[in-house]
């Protein structure tokens, strides 16, 4: 038994990281549907990098960045409310959907540090500080009581 | 213990053969010799040249996070699934999140140029619907088997 598996409350301490880290992903989320509601006010208040009336360059990564706007209500919003939901009831496929949730928490960021470190290194850094580091961590805190879902 | 099934294998083997080793040629064709023409020819069609930086950004990323994150996430869920763990099932489920992820996103930022190219035969089969139809069998069967539902 390590830490993580030490109740704090009414789970673990590595549950109760991976909640945390589902909520550092809702905040990603919220980001995502307000830059699809009002995209200029996103770009204005630095939420995304690029609009849609820029040269042509600008346009071609707006589009991009619209179309992961888009995944990411349809995907990742959707599953990360399974895992929030099945993780407060302490059933397995909340530990599913978490680890589904944290993949892509960890593999988005990835992609998008190769993609745009040398066009935008601050964005990433703040990607990797804030989905990334805690999908990482909601990862760990979930493995370590894969067998708390199992019971 | 989940014991495989024959549709287990039927994914595990689909997955493997059809997913993990193609995209593990051509992601590293992408990382080692993105500018070759035989890694132009592959990912983006005989004789063409990347539309523009951002294409080939997005491209090079995913590439890496592919061969970080997804494709070794692909075979360990596929291995703790045939050792018929709970855990190998959450991989699973995480690789196939991952595939169905990336290629919404390619819907919407790739679709309109990749379709054309290669018409309705290759784009909904080898280039874009095998990772979409694997993906979403993964998840909705992982899910059921940890459910405790034999399939």
């Amino acid at each position: 038994m390590n830490i993580l598996n030490k109740s704090i409350g009414h789970f673990p301490l590595g549950v109760w990281i991976a909640i945390v880290a589902l909520l550092a992903l809702f905040l990603g989320w919220g980001m995502q549907a307000y830059s699809l509601l009002d995209w200029d006010g996103a770009v204005d208040s630095g939420v995304q990098n690029e609009r849609f009336t820029g040269d042509a360059a600008e346009r071609a990564w707006a589009q991009e960045s619209w179309g992961v706007a888009v995944a990411d209500m349809l995907w990742p919003l959707p599953i990360g409310i399974v895992a929030l939901i099945g993780l407060l009831r302490k059933r397995i496929f909340g530990f599913a959907a978490g680890l589904m949730e944290f993949s892509i928490g960890v593999y988005f960021p990835l992609v998008f540090a190769f993609q745009r470190w040398t066009t935008n290194p601050e964005t990433v850094i703040v990607a990797i500080f804030l989905w990334m580091i805690p999908s990482l961590s909601g990862i760990i805190g979930l493995w370590a009581n894969r067998e708390y879902f199992e019971k | 213990m989940l014991e495989p099934t024959f549709i287990t294998w039927i994914l595990v083997l689909f997955g493997l053969v059809l997913i993990f080793l193609p995209m593990l040629y051509v992601q590293l064709l992408m990382v080692l010799r993105p500018h070759s023409q035989k890694t132009k020819d592959i990912l983006i069609g005989k004789g063409d040249d990347w539309r523009d930086k951002t294409h080939f950004r997005i491209s090079y990323g995913a590439a890496w996070a592919d061969l970080v994150i997804w494709l070794p996430l692909l075979v360990a869920g596929s291995i703790g699934v045939i050792l018929g763990q709970a855990w190998g099932y959450g991989l699973w489920a995480a690789s196939g999140t991952i595939s169905v992820y990336i290629n919404i996103i390619l819907w919407f930022s790739e679709r309109e140029y990749v379709y054309p190219a290669c018409g309705p035969l290759v784009y909904y089969t080898i280039y874009w619907g095998f990772q979409v139809y694997w993906g979403l069998a993964v998840v909705a069967y992982a899910v059921l088997r940890l459910a405790g539902v034999t399939l």
